[in-house]
């Protein structure tokens, strides 16, 4: 939509691009049901656990943290990069609160999976 | 459902400011970073591509971009000094090469200051500062600025065409004040030095009065530029516009098969034909102006078609077109011989007008006016002429023509304007030399309505009709190679001006010999072609002829008389026809038979007159004719009455008679006093018939004096003459058609003012030989040769006698005059 709007303002003159953004990255996530909560998978390759935090407020889950280019050392010259290394966040509101939940998180093939049961 | 909400970043609580850290720099031209927005960035400068090299080295991806002070400092060549101290850090989202240039996308993250330069080479590199992020003063002033800034955004859409609906609502939705500046920051070409202020604006309140700054002067940009477009794009529609209905008519005219083409290829059609036609150079220029003025007109212009008519009314006229001259004297001769008996006079004058033409081709064409009878030949004249030249004929009627425009023609400003009859028939003949007969010249009326008259004797004038112009043409047309024949059955209704410039030559009416030749020679054979018989199935007997116009008609031409005898000639076809008989012969006797009774009984000469009556002639338009003055003597009347639809010049002439009479009644043999006790009647038959003119004096002077003296007027005897006061013998007009009337009455004994005698050579010799003229000078002259010697009325002596006693017994005396 912003690359749109992009177009409309060119016209009065000016050849500049632009996009509003934040200043994070928003990785994608799919989000389902299962008997005892529900499932949620976070697309974070190349995120490290310790770099992840997963908060809960009210029906709110909140997946933050930062993806960083570990595999790089001084002197290399990148070619071409497409991935983003940044701060990243992840806001997911539930249809119902999920406080007091229990939570279990674990990476799998690049997605983090996290678990949410129905708190006893 | 889980949902993912993009803009809200205040959820996450700002960490507390790092301490300042070293880091590449990256120098911008014309170009501002701004936080929280994503854009294309390409480098390719050596220092710079290391300095991104170098970031893109490390973990975090960052890169601090700062922008230079000046726009001619390149990237390399940046020094320290060149450079703003407060940028953004951005973190490289994509790089790609491409042909030695790195196509970057970056995202804004933070605002920093410079604290520290720490290195130029191989790249800039600087400590930097992390600043906070913007403080709100007085949110009033910010919402309020935020709308007015929405406002103006919504402006700006309206003005550009086909903003989808999508595009304005998410600019709209733009809640964050302070990404909503960023952004048209970078989309708006500010200026590097604007942009840079609003990137050192360290709260949100002096952001957003920058961007309303910026944006309302770019609105106000915009809505001129788009006023601009508009009336450009107005004057470009309409002409576009009329161009397609123009090219749409076209079509549809095209369609209907109105034209081939449109006004176009009519404009188009007549300049090609004007330029194959034989022009002056006048009437060419003319023309071609006219030309011009019809291409530049739409087809639905009024004008258009009256100009249309106009040119192809001057290509039609023959300007330079002749007949060519084929004049044979002797083939003239004898064409009108042929169509003509008699008339040697008129056609010897013919002939030396034809032959002066032969001899000076270019001279002036002349202008002949026949003038006589109906039926006496003067148009078939006209025709024998122009065959006889071999050139076109054309006949124009004038007769009852008022309106001068009929010659000349309607200037062509009027609705329906058309050139005169002149310019009509030129086009019609179409040669510029034809013979043209205007008929009936004398017939012309003359009234407020105008005065055709007058526009002829342009026409007429060999000086001036080579230049005629007619209203409609405008242009001058060269008549003067056109041979003029006009008729006139009399000469006194013509203009004098008029008369003054033609030729006039008098037809008089035939005699009944030349009726009897025409008849014989032309009539009769013409008859009995046309009605389908065939040449010895019909003889008329010259007796019977002779009865025919004698009796059956009365005219001074042969018109009646070919009528009659086509009359004939059909009850023969229809016998003929009828199978009851194969050859008819019509004698004198049988003729009433055919036709039926007489039907003109001419006045014949009395056997015997009474005293007072006297034998005069008239000239009618039908010829002449014999006619009877009766005059009678009222006893204890006084003066002098008249009868008989007399005109005042006849009146007058009565009266002058009488008194002439009575002034010299003792020297003519005149008692006077019968003429003071008497009053005196004169009556002229037919009393149905208008008569008028001085031609009478001397008839009544005869009847008068008749009356007067007891004497009778010779019965054998006609006269004619205008009479003066004091006795003179005035000559008169129409001596041949009177004689030959006489002559038809049995009379052969004519009185004759002596001037008139040349006017008895054109009466036919045959005529001429069976009567005695006697030429009088004098009323005493007349009276001698009128006057019977003795009075011969017993009666009549009685009663002067007892009128004369009464009066000698009365107590008057009578009056005596001492001779």
């Amino acid at each position: 939509m912003a690359k749109s709007t992009n177009r409309y303002f060119q016209f009065l003159g000016s050849s500049k691009k632009a996009q509003v953004s934040g200043r994070l990255w928003y990785p994608a996530a799919d989000v389902y049901k299962v008997p005892d909560g529900w499932v949620v998978k976070v697309e974070l390759a190349g995120v490290s656990a310790e770099d992840v935090e997963i908060d809960i407020q009210g029906n709110t889950l909140i997946i933050a943290g930062c993806r960083k280019d570990r595999s790089c050392v001084s002197g290399i010259s990148y070619e071409q990069m497409e991935i983003t290394y940044s701060n990243f966040e992840k806001t997911l509101r539930f249809p119902a609160p999920i406080d007091g939940a229990k939570l279990d998180h674990m990476f799998e093939n690049g997605l983090l999976i996290i678990r949410l049961h129905k708190g006893q | 459902m889980a949902e993912e909400k993009t803009t809200e970043t205040k959820t996450v609580t700002p960490p507390p400011l790092p301490q300042p850290f070293e880091i590449a720099i990256l120098p911008l031209q014309n170009t501002t970073l701004f936080p929280e927005t994503v854009v294309p960035l390409a480098v390719g400068r050596e220092r710079s591509t290391r300095a991104v090299e170098e970031a893109l080295a490390t973990e975090e991806k960052l890169l601090a971009c700062v922008t230079t002070k000046t726009e001619n400092v390149t990237g390399d060549d940046a020094k320290p000094g060149d450079l703003y101290k407060i940028g953004t850090i951005v973190n490289i989202k994509r790089m790609m090469r491409n042909e030695g240039i790195m196509q970057l996308i970056v995202q804004g993250m933070d605002r920093f200051e410079i604290v520290e330069w720490t290195a130029e080479q191989p790249y800039l590199k600087a400590k930097v500062q992390i600043l906070p992020d913007l403080r709100r003063v007085d949110d009033e002033e910010i919402e309020a600025l935020k709308r007015n800034i929405q406002g103006m955004i919504q402006e700006a859409l309206a003005l550009l065409p086909n903003v989808p609906p999508e595009i304005r609502a998410a600019v709209m939705s733009q809640e964050n004040p302070v990404q909503l500046s960023y952004f048209l920051a970078s989309v708006l070409d500010l200026g590097t030095e604007t942009e840079q202020k609003m990137l050192e604006s360290s709260t949100v309140d002096g952001l957003l009065t920058l961007t309303h700054a910026a944006l309302a002067r770019e609105v106000e940009i915009m809505q001129i530029r788009s006023k601009i477009a508009s009336e450009a794009q107005n004057e470009m529609d309409k002409s576009q516009r009329d161009y397609v209905l123009r090219q749409q008519m076209k079509a549809i005219q095209k369609e209907l098969g109105d034209d081939e083409g449109g006004e176009k290829a009519e404009a188009e059609q007549l300049r090609e034909r004007l330029e194959k036609a034989d022009l002056p150079d006048d009437v060419r220029k003319e023309a071609e102006r006219e030309l011009r003025r019809m291409e530049s007109l739409p087809q639905a212009a009024p004008d258009f078609h009256v100009i249309r008519t106009y040119l192809e009314y001057i290509l039609e006229l023959p300007w330079r077109k002749s007949s060519e001259e084929k004049l044979d004297l002797n083939e003239a001769r004898r064409v009108l011989d042929e169509d003509h008996y008699g008339l040697e006079d008129i056609k010897e004058r013919i002939l030396e007008s034809l032959a002066v033409v032969k001899l000076r081709p270019d001279s002036k064409s002349p202008i002949i006016l026949f003038v006589g009878p109906p039926g006496v030949g003067k148009t078939s004249l006209g025709r024998s002429i122009a065959r006889a030249l071999g050139r076109e004929f054309d006949r124009l009627s004038l007769g009852g023509m008022r309106d001068e425009a009929e010659l000349r023609g309607h200037r062509r400003t009027y609705v329906g304007a058309m050139p005169g009859r002149i310019i009509q028939s030129l086009r019609r003949v179409g040669v510029n030399n034809p013979v043209m007969m205007l008929d009936e010249v004398d017939k012309l009326g003359n009234d407020f309505r105008g005065d055709p008259a007058s526009a002829l004797l342009e026409i007429l004038d060999p000086a001036q009709n080579n230049t005629f112009r007619d209203n409609y043409i405008d242009l001058p047309f060269d008549l003067s190679k056109v041979f003029f024949i006009a008729t006139a059955n009399q000469l006194q209704p013509i203009p004098m001006p008029l008369r003054d410039r033609m030729e006039i030559i008098q037809l008089a009416g035939y005699s009944d010999r030349e009726k009897l030749n025409i008849a014989k020679q032309y009539l009769i054979p013409r008859q009995i072609k046309e009605n389908g018989l065939t040449g010895d199935q019909l003889t008329i007997s010259d007796d019977a002829i002779n009865l025919i116009t004698s009796r059956y008609t009365r005219e001074a031409g042969v018109r009646q008389l070919e009528r009659t005898v086509g009359n004939l000639a059909r009850k023969v076809a229809l016998k003929v026809a009828q199978g009851l008989t194969e050859k008819v012969s019509i004698t004198a006797e049988e003729i009433k038979g055919y036709l039926g009774p007489p039907r003109v009984y001419p006045e014949e000469a009395r056997k015997e007159l009474p005293a007072g009556v006297a034998t005069g002639m008239a000239w009618t338009e039908m010829g002449g004719e014999v006619l009877f003055i009766e005059a009678t003597l009222l006893p204890g009347g006084s003066g002098l009455t008249l009868t008989g639809q007399l005109g005042d010049v006849m009146k007058e002439s009565a009266q002058a008679a009488r008194s002439y009479l009575w002034s010299h009644a003792t020297e003519l043999g005149i008692n006077p006093e019968i003429i003071k006790q008497n009053g005196v009647h004169i009556h002229v038959p037919a009393g149905a018939i208008p008569k008028d003119g001085p031609s009478a004096g001397v008839t009544m002077s005869s009847a008068l004096a008749s009356i007067y003296t007891g004497r009778k007027v010779r019965s054998d005897t006609s006269m004619t003459g205008e009479i003066t006061l004091s006795g003179l013998v005035f000559p008169v007009g129409g001596i041949k058609e009177k004689v030959l009337a006489a002559h038809r009455a049995g009379i052969r004994r004519i009185v004759l003012p002596d001037r008139n005698e040349a006017d008895v050579d054109e009466i036919p010799e045959d005529v001429r030989r069976e009567l005695e003229i006697i030429p009088v000078k004098r009323i005493s002259d007349v009276l001698d040769a009128v006057l019977e010697k003795e009075s011969s009325d017993p009666g009549l002596k009685s009663y002067f006698a007892r009128n004369l006693e009464a009066k000698a017994d009365g107590s008057d005396r009578p009056v005596t005059h001492d001779i």
